[in-house]
C-alpha cells in the first residue's frame, strides 16, 4: 500500500469517526506512525487465544462471545483473528475507547438516535451480540454487531478496510440450469422424502428372530447407502438445507441390531449429505474449484456405490452379516466422514474458488499423520485445484485470465483501459485494472499473490504491444502440501515476465533516453534549448492567454529545437507546447489543497483570472504505450510542474539580467550622479543573488543528486514496478526539496519572484524613458557617420560629452521626480521582509523535521553572513514575543516594535559617520 | 538563433592569444585547422555556433576579426596551419603597415582613420548573426595598437551597441621586469579609463602573475611567449565553457557575467585556473576532489593576477566568486565544498551585500585529453585588484611629474592642444580605485551620495 493510500485511508476515517480536521493530532501523524510500523500480521495460536481471553475477561458475556467467535471460525471468516487482535488492543487503550466512546454517542445524537440501554440493543439483535461493557467501546460494540450480520455476506477484513470500496459484481452471465433439472425430484442420488407414494405394509418386526431382523435390516441399510429410504429405516426430511440427515429407525429392533445399524447410519447420512453437496456444486454459478470438487467426490462416490454392489451380492449369497458389513465399511466410513465434513464446512462458509481450496488445503495440512486420509484430502485438493491451477498458469505464463466464474484471485477491470493513462492524473490503470481479491486468494498462494498479481500484469503489457508471450518455463502447476514446487514455477515465471517487460521498456522502447530527453526539456538540462526558446518566444510570452496562437509557439519550438544542441536528441519532435488556464501557484496550492482537504479555500474565481503567456505555458511530451506506463498523466504532470517552477525563476532570472544591461551605461556618469542608482543596483544584485542561487540549488543540488541516485537505481533494478517507484521517488524528491510542497513556503517563493519582476519591470520602464533621449541623440549620430569628417566627428564627441553630461542631469531630475528612491526603497524593504521570512521558515522547519537538503539553500543565500544578523534579530525577537505572551504582561508595544524586518540599505547609525576621502588616503 | 559572439583581435599580444584561444576551441569542438569538422565530432552536442559559423555543412568559420597596424603577427598567423581558419575579409591590417610605436595616441588616432574600414568589418560580423550577444576584446594595454586602437574601439563599439555586452581579455603589463616601452603607464592609464567606461566586463590577464606561474609553478626558467599565452587561451577557453557546452546554467555571457558584477564600474575580474600543466609537462596527478579544486582556486599563487599578497589591516575581500568546474563531479560535493570553505572561512566576501561561491559544473571536451579528471577556473570580483591599479597610477605619477616621453604623445591630434585626457583618465582611474576601497566598507551603497556631498 502506498504512502498516499494510508493517508486516505485515515483521513476517511477520520471523517467516518467525525474527528474534526482541526483535531490537533492531523493524519499526518498517524499515516506516518502507521508506515513506520508497518509489519504484517502474524496469527498464532496464542496470540489469538490471548486476545480472545483479553476480550471475554472485560464482557459481561463471555459465553456468549465465545460461541460467537467459534461460530465466526467455524464459518471460516477470514482476518478474524486479526480483528479480534485489534479489539483487544483497543480494550487496552483507555484513551482511544473513551474518544471513541464519545464519538458514538454524539454521532447517534446527530442521527437522531439515542443510546439505547445495553440489554435493549442485544435483546434486539437475532445473535448474541459480542457484549462489552457499557462504558466501553459503545462504538467497537456497534462494529462487531455490524460485523455479526455483516458476516452473512462475504466478510472482508472489516475495521481495516472500512473504507475500501467492495465491488462484489460477480459475473453476472452465468447461464441457468434448466428447469427440469429441479422439477424432477427422483433425478437425485439422495433420498426423497416428501414422496407421495403410500408407505407399504410393513411387517413389524417386533416378534421376528434376531436373525431375521438382521436380515431385514441390512437390506434396509444397503438400500440407505445409496440413498434410498427402506422399510424399518426411514430419512427424515431434512431441517434445513445443510443439516445432517437424520433417520427414523423401528423402535422393535432388537437392542443388539439397532446399536450395530446406529454405528453404520452415520455413513448414509454422510453419503446424502455428499451426494446433495455433488448436486448442488455442480451447478454453474459454484464456479469451476467447486465443479471439480464435486467432480472428485463423484469419483469417489461411484468406487463406493460399486462397493455396494459387491456387498449386496454377498448378502444375496448370504454371506453377509451385520458384523462383517460393519467391519467391512470401517475405512469407506472414514472417507465419507472426511467427504462430508469438507461439504459440510464449504457448504457453512458459501465457499467458492480460493476459499475452497483454502478450506481443502487447511484439511489436508490437518490430516497429517493420517496417512490414508491426508492422501485422500490432498488427492481431493489436487482435483479440485486443476481448474484453478489452468487460470493460474494461463495467466502466468501468457497473462490472460480466463475466470468464467470470477474465482480467479486477479480480477481485471475493463472500465479502465490504457488510453487513459495518457488523461487520468491518476495511477489508475496500473495499479486498477489488474486487482487481487483478497478474499479469493488459497491460504497456499497467499505469500506469492502478489508476484502472481505482477506477473500477469507484466505479460499483459507485453501482449498489449502486439507481441505474443510465451513463456519457456510453461509446466504445469500441480497443488502439493509440501509448497516448494509451484513456488518455484511461479517465481521462474515472474522473473521471466519481469525481464521480458524490462527488456522491451529499457532496450526496445528506451525508456532512460527518454526520460533523459524529458530532463533535457522539462528540467532545463539543455540550457541553450531554453535560452534560445525563450529568446524567441519573448513576445508571445508577454501576451494574455487567449492571444496567443498555439501554433505559432509550436513553430517556435520546432525552430529552437532544430537549432540548438537539442537537435540531436531523437524524441525530440514529441515534445509539445501546452497552454494552461491556471498559473503554476494556484495550481500547486490546489493541489496541496487537495491533500489537506482544505480545497474549498482555493477555488478560484475563474472569471478573475488573467493569465499572461509566460504564467500559463508549459511543455507537453507525447507518451505512448506502453512507456505511458512510466510516465503517466501524473508523472507528466510532476514533470510540468517542476518545469513551469524552473522555468519561471530563469524568466525572473533573465528579467533581472535585462535590468543589468539597461543599467550598463550609468558607468559612464560619476558615481556621484549614479548615486540614485546604487540602492537599485544592490538590490538588484541582492535579487539574483537570489534568484540564481535558487536555481543552483534547485538543480544541482536537489535534481542533479536525485537523477543521479535514480540512474544509480535503474542499473540494478529488476522489474517495473521498481521502475515506477523510483521513478516516482525522483520526482517526489525533487519536488519536495524544491519547495513545491509546501504551501507557506512556496507562497513565500512566489512573492519573492513576483517581487522581482515588478522591480525589474520598473526599472526597465524608468530607464527606458531616460534612454529614448540619449537613443535619439545616437540615432542622429548614426544617420549622419558616413559623411563625418575628422574634424566633425570630434566635435560631435565634444558634443557628445556635454551630452551625457546634460543626460546624467536629467537622469537625476527623472529620478528624484519620480520619487525613484522611494520607490526602490519600498521594493527593497518588501524583497528582503519576504526573504529573510523565507530564510526564517526554512530554518524552522529544519529544526521541525531535520530535513537538512533545504538547508543548503541556507547556505547558498546566506554564504557570507550577511542575512544571519537579521535572522538572528528575527528569532530573538521571536523570543522576546514568545515571552512577553507567556508572561502576560503590558509589555505588548515593546515586542512589537521594529517587528516589520526592514531594508538593509537603510542607514545603520554606527555607519552614518563617513569621513570622505578616509580610505582615498590608504 | 544563438546567441553569437563577436571576437576582436587587437594589436601584437590580442592576435597572439587570440590564435591560441582558437587553436584551442579548435581542438575542443573537433575543428580541424582548415575549419573542417573532423569526422568524429559530428554528434552534435556541443555548440559551435556561438563562436562559429558554418559557411557550408562542415565548414566553420570563426566569429573573429583580427586587426593590427603591423603585419608581422597576423602574417605569421596567415603562415600558419590556421591560415585557411578565418575569413580573409575580417584580416585587417593597416595599409600603412608602420604600427602605432607602443603609442597609445598613435593607435587611437590611427584608428579613428580608420574607423570606416573597421567598423564594416565589425557590421557585416553583427548583421550575419541572428541575436549577437555581445563582442569580446582581446588586447594588451600597454602597447600601442591594443590599448590605443582597443580604446578607440570600444568606445565606438558602446556607441554602436549599447545593449551588446562588450567583455575583454586584457593583457595588464609585466611589472618585474623592465619593458622596453618605456611609455607603458600613459599607454595602461589611457586606455583603463576606457575600460572602465565603455567595457562591462573585463578580465585581467596580469602578465606579472602569468609569467610568474610559468616559472613557479610550471618550472619553465624563461616562458616563451607560446607557453604563456597557452595559460591566457586555457583562461579563456575555459571561461566560455558554459556556453559551448550547454547545462542547466549560465548559457548565455549576461548570466555569467551579471551576478559576477553588482555595480557597474566595478567589473574587472581576475581569474585563478587550476591544475596548471603546459603541453610539456606531465601532470602530476593528485587528488582531485571538488573541494581541493574549489580550495585551491581561492590560494594567491594559483592567481593569474599579481597583487601583493593580503596584508593584515586591509579589508580587501570577494565582491563575488564564480568557479566553472570540468570534469567527472559528484554534484554533491559541491554543497559538501561550499560549506567546508565557509566554515574555514578561506574566503572573505563584502559585508554589504549577499555574496557566495557560484559554482556551475560544465562538461569538458571529449575530444581534449587531460590528464586530470577535474579542472576548474575561477572568475572572482575581488577588491584587491585596485591595487594593480594603484601601481600603475604611481608609474604614471612618476613619469608626468617629469613630462617624460610626453612630445610623443603630443605629436598626435588629440593631444595636440592639451593634456586634459591625462588627467582625466588619471581622475577616472582614481575614482575608481576609490570605489574599490570603498566597497570593503558596509557602507558602499552609499558611496556615491557622499561622494556626491563631498564635492
Amino acid at each position: 500500500m502506498s504512502e498516499f493510500k494510508i493517508h486516505h485511508h485515515i483521513s476517511e476515517l477520520m471523517t467516518l469517526l467525525g474527528v474534526k480536521s482541526s483535531h490537533p493530532i492531523g493524519p499526518e501523524l498517524y499515516a506516518e506512525k502507521l508506515l513506520k510500523c508497518r509489519t504484517p500480521y502474524i496469527t498464532t495460536q496464542m496470540s489469538s487465544s490471548n486476545a480472545k481471553w483479553q476480550i471475554a475477561k472485560s464482557t459481561e458475556t463471555p459465553i456468549e462471545f465465545s460461541t460467537l467467535y467459534d461460530e465466526l471460525k467455524g464459518k471460516n471468516v477470514r482476518d478474524l483473528d486479526p480483528l479480534v487482535f485489534l479489539l483487544s488492543k483497543l480494550h487496552e487503550e483507555e484513551e482511544t475507547k473513551q474518544f471513541l466512546a464519545t464519538n458514538a454517542l454524539e454521532k447517534l445524537e446527530k442521527t437522531g438516535m439515542t443510546s439505547l440501554p445495553h440489554s435493549k440493543v442485544t435483546s434486539q439483535l437475532p445473535a448474541p451480540g459480542t457484549k462489552m461493557t457499557e462504558e466501553e467501546l459503545s462504538e467497537i460494540k456497534d462494529i462487531l454487531l455490524k460485523q455479526a450480520v455483516v458476516v452473512e455476506t462475504p466478510p472482508a477484513d472489516f475495521l481495516v478496510k472500512v473504507v475500501r470500496e467492495k465491488p462484489l459484481t460477480r459475473n453476472t452471465n452465468i447461464p441457468q440450469q434448466p428447469d427440469w433439472v429441479f422439477k424432477r425430484p427422483y433425478l437425485t442420488l439422495d433420498f426423497v422424502t416428501d414422496s407421495d407414494f403410500p408407505q407399504e405394509n410393513v411387517e413389524s418386526l417386533k416378534n421376528k428372530s434376531p436373525f431375521y431382523q438382521e436380515h431385514a435390516v441390512l437390506e434396509d441399510l444397503l438400500l440407505c447407502m445409496r440413498g434410498i429410504e427402506g422399510k424399518y429405516i426411514l430419512p427424515r426430511p431434512l431441517k434445513e438445507t445443510y443439516a445432517v440427515r437424520e433417520f427414523l429407525i423401528d423402535q422393535s429392533m432388537d437392542v443388539s441390531v439397532k446399536e450395530l445399524v446406529n454405528g453404520i447410519l452415520p455413513l448414509c447420512s454422510n453419503y446424502s449429505t455428499v451426494v446433495l453437496f455433488i448436486k448442488e456444486k455442480s451447478a454453474f454459478e459454484y464456479g469451476l474449484v467447486n465443479h471439480a470438487l464435486s467432480h472428485a467426490m463423484e469419483t469417489l462416490i461411484r468406487d463406493y456405490l460399486v462397493m455396494v454392489a459387491q456387498l449386496e451380492r454377498e448378502m444375496k449369497l448370504g454371506n453377509l452379516t451385520l458384523q462383517k458389513l460393519r467391519f467391512y465399511l470401517q475405512p469407506t466410513m472414514r472417507v465419507l466422514e472426511i467427504l462430508a465434513s469438507v461439504a459440510n464446512s464449504i457448504n457453512r462458509g458459501k465457499c467458492i474458488g480460493g476459499a475452497v481450496l483454502s478450506l481443502l488445503h487447511e484439511k489436508t495440512a490437518s490430516m497429517i499423520g493420517d496417512r490414508k486420509s491426508s492422501e485422500l484430502c490432498l488427492y481431493l485438493t489436487q482435483s479440485a485445484c486443476v481448474p484453478y491451477m489452468e487460470i493460474l498458469e494461463k495467466w502466468i505464463y501468457r497473462g490472460i485470465i480466463t475466470d468464467p466464474y470470477s474465482e480467479f484471485l486477479v480480477e481485471e477491470n475493463e472500465t479502465i483501459n490504457k488510453e487513459k493513462l495518457q488523461e487520468d492524473y491518476n495511477d489508475a490503470y496500473w495499479e486498477k485494472h489488474y486487482t487481487v481479491f483478497q478474499e479469493r486468494i488459497p491460504v497456499f498462494l497467499e505469500q506469492v499473490a502478489d508476484k502472481i498479481l505482477n506477473t500477469g500484469k507484466y505479460l499483459n503489457v507485453v501482449r498489449q504491444c502486439g507481441r505474443d508471450v510465451n513463456c519457456p518455463f510453461a509446466e504445469e502447476l500441480v497443488y502439493t502440501v509440501k509448497e516448494r514446487r509451484y513456488y518455484d514455477q511461479i517465481e521462474r515465471a515472474y522473473s521471466y515476465a519481469s525481464q521480458l517487460l524490462l527488456t522491451l521498456l529499457m532496450e526496445e522502447k528506451q525508456l532512460l533516453a527518454r526520460l533523459k530527453s524529458i530532463k533535457h526539456y522539462f528540467l532545463l538540462d539543455k540550457g541553450d534549448f531554453i535560452v534560445q526558446f525563450m529568446d524567441m518566444t519573448e513576445i508571445e510570452m508577454r501576451q494574455h492567454i487567449d492571444d496567443i496562437l498555439p501554433s505559432r509557439l509550436e513553430s517556435l519550438l520546432e525552430l529552437a529545437l532544430r537549432t540548438s544542441t537539442a537537435n540531436v536528441d531523437p524524441f525530440k519532435d514529441d515534445l509539445r507546447v501546452e497552454l494552461l488556464p491556471f498559473d503554476l501557484t494556484s495550481h500547486l496550492l490546489q493541489i496541496i489543497a487537495i491533500d489537506s482537504k482544505r480545497e474549498k479555500d482555493y477555488k478560484k474565481d475563474p472569471t478573475d483570472i488573467r493569465l499572461s503567456g509566460l504564467e500559463s505555458f508549459s511543455f507537453d511530451y507525447v507518451v505512448k504505450w506502453p512507456l505511458s506506463l512510466v510516465l503517466s498523466r501524473k508523472a507528466l504532470t510532476r514533470y510540468q510542474i517542476l518545469f513551469r517552477h524552473l522555468f519561471y525563476c530563469k524568466h525572473v532570472e533573465r528579467q533581472l539580467c535585462n535590468v543589468w544591461i539597461g543599467n550598463k551605461q550609468m558607468k559612464l556618469y560619476s558615481p556621484a550622479s549614479s548615486r540614485f542608482y546604487t540602492a537599485a543596483f544592490a538590490l538588484r544584485q541582492r535579487m539574483l543573488n537570489f534568484v540564481q542561487n535558487f536555481e543552483y540549488y534547485m538543480m544541482f543540488e536537489v535534481i542533479e543528486p536525485n537523477w543521479h541516485t535514480f540512474q544509480q537505481n535503474m542499473a540494478k533494478v529488476t522489474n517495473v514496478d521498481d521502475v515506477l517507484a523510483y521513478h516516482t521517488d525522483f520526482q517526489e524528491s525533487c519536488l519536495e526539496e524544491c519547495m513545491l510542497t509546501s504551501t507557506e513556503l512556496l507562497r513565500i517563493v512566489h512573492k519573492l519572484l513576483v517581487v522581482c519582476i515588478t522591480f525589474s519591470n520598473y526599472v526597465q520602464r524608468v530607464s527606458q524613458t531616460t534612454m529614448v533621449e540619449s537613443e535619439v541623440e545616437r540615432l542622429r549620430d548614426s544617420t549622419l557617420q558616413y559623411t563625418k569628417t575628422n574634424r566633425q566627428r570630434k566635435e560631435e564627441q565634444q558634443k557628445k560629452k556635454t551630452a551625457i553630461k546634460v543626460l546624467a542631469e536629467h537622469v537625476d531630475q527623472v529620478l528624484a521626480d519620480e520619487n525613484f528612491e522611494q520607490t526602490i526603497q519600498t521594493f527593497d524593504s518588501n524583497f528582503s521582509q519576504y526573504l529573510v521570512k523565507l530564510l526564517d521558515k526554512i530554518m524552522d522547519e529544519n529544526t521541525k523535521t531535520y530535513e537538512h537538503k533545504l538547508f543548503n539553500i541556507l547556505y547558498r543565500l546566506d554564504f557570507n553572513g550577511f542575512y544571519t544578523e537579521k535572522l538572528a534579530a528575527l528569532s530573538a525577537e521571536r523570543a522576546l514575543k514568545e515571552h512577553s505572551m507567556r508572561a502576560e504582561s503590558s509589555s505588548h508595544g515593546l515586542a512589537l516594535s521594529g517587528s516589520q524586518p526592514t531594508s538593509f540599505t537603510s542607514q545603520r547609525p554606527e555607519t552614518a559617520t563617513y569621513v570622505p576621502g578616509q580610505y582615498r588616503d590608504k | 538563433m544563438p546567441r553569437e559572439i563577436i571576437t576582436l583581435q587587437l594589436g601584437q599580444c590580442g592576435n597572439q592569444i587570440g590564435m591560441e584561444f582558437w587553436k584551442q576551441l579548435c581542438a575542443e569542438h573537433g575543428i580541424s585547422p582548415e575549419g573542417i569538422l573532423e569526422d568524429f565530432a559530428t554528434e552534435g552536442l556541443d555548440r559551435k555556433d556561438v563562436f562559429f559559423y558554418q559557411a557550408d555543412d562542415e565548414h566553420y568559420i570563426p566569429r573573429s576579426v583580427l586587426l593590427d597596424l603591423e603585419p608581422r603577427v597576423i602574417n605569421t598567423i596567415m603562415n600558419s596551419p590556421y591560415a585557411n581558419l578565418y575569413n580573409p575579409e575580417n584580416v585587417y591590417l593597416s595599409k600603412h603597415g608602420g604600427g602605432a610605436g607602443n603609442n597609445w595616441a598613435s593607435g587611437y588616432c590611427q584608428a579613428e582613420k580608420l574607423y570606416d574600414d573597421i567598423f564594416d568589418i565589425i557590421d557585416r560580423e553583427a548583421d550575419g548573426s541572428d541575436s549577437l550577444e555581445g563582442f569580446v576584446v582581446c588586447h594588451s594595454i600597454a602597447g600601442g595598437t591594443g590599448s590605443g586602437m582597443g580604446s578607440y574601439i570600444l568606445e565606438r563599439l558602446n556607441d554602436r551597441f549599447p545593449k551588446k555586452l562588450i567583455q575583454t581579455y586584457s593583457v595588464f603589463p609585466n611589472v618585474d621586469e623592465i619593458s622596453d616601452v618605456v611609455v607603458q603607464p600613459y599607454n595602461s592609464l589611457l586606455t583603463l579609463k576606457r575600460l572602465t567606461q565603455n567595457a562591462d566586463c573585463v578580465v585581467v590577464l596580469d602578465n606579472t602573475a602569468l609569467n610568474r606561474i610559468a616559472a613557479d609553478r610550471l618550472h619553465i626558467d624563461t616562458p616563451t611567449f607560446a607557453q604563456v599565452n597557452q595559460l591566457v587561451s586555457t583562461v579563456m577557453a575555459t571561461s566560455t565553457t558554459t556556453l559551448r557546452y550547454p547545462g542547466y546554467m549560465n548559457n548565455d555571457l549576461i548570466g555569467l557575467i551579471a551576478s559576477l558584477i553588482p555595480t557597474p564600474r566595478l567589473h574587472f575580474l581576475m581569474t585563478g585556473y587550476t591544475p596548471l600543466t603546459t603541453d610539456s609537462q606531465v601532470a602530476n596527478v593528485r587528488k582531485t576532489t571538488v573541494l581541493d579544486v574549489m580550495r585551491r582556486l581561492l590560494q594567491p599563487k594559483n592567481m593569474m593576477v599579481s597583487t601583493p599578497v593580503q596584508r593584515q589591516g586591509n579589508n580587501h575581500c570577494y565582491i563575488s566568486i564564480l568557479n566553472i568546474i570540468q570534469g567527472e563531479v559528484d554534484p554533491t560535493q559541491v554543497h559538501k565544498s561550499l560549506q567546508r570553505i565557509r566554515e574555514r572561512k578561506l574566503a572573505q566576501f563584502i559585508p554589504w551585500g549577499p555574496a557566495s561561491i557560484q559554482v556551475a559544473l560544465s562538461r569538458k571536451s571529449p575530444y581534449v585529453q587531460t590528464a586530470h579528471r577535474v579542472s576548474g577556473l575561477m572568475l572572482a570580483n575581488h577588491t584587491n585588484i585596485s591595487q594593480l591599479f594603484d601601481r600603475i597610477l604611481n608609474q604614471y605619477d612618476k613619469l608626468i611629474k617629469r613630462k617624460a616621453f610626453i612630445e610623443q604623445f603630443m605629436k598626435e591630434p588629440i593631444f595636440k592642444d592639451s593634456l586634459e585626457e591625462f588627467d582625466n583618465s588619471r581622475e577616472s582611474l582614481q575614482s575608481l580605485i576609490d570605489e574599490y576601497n570603498a566597497a570593503t566598507k558596509p557602507d558602499y551603497l552609499t558611496w556615491g551620495i557622499q561622494q556626491a556631498g563631498a564635492l
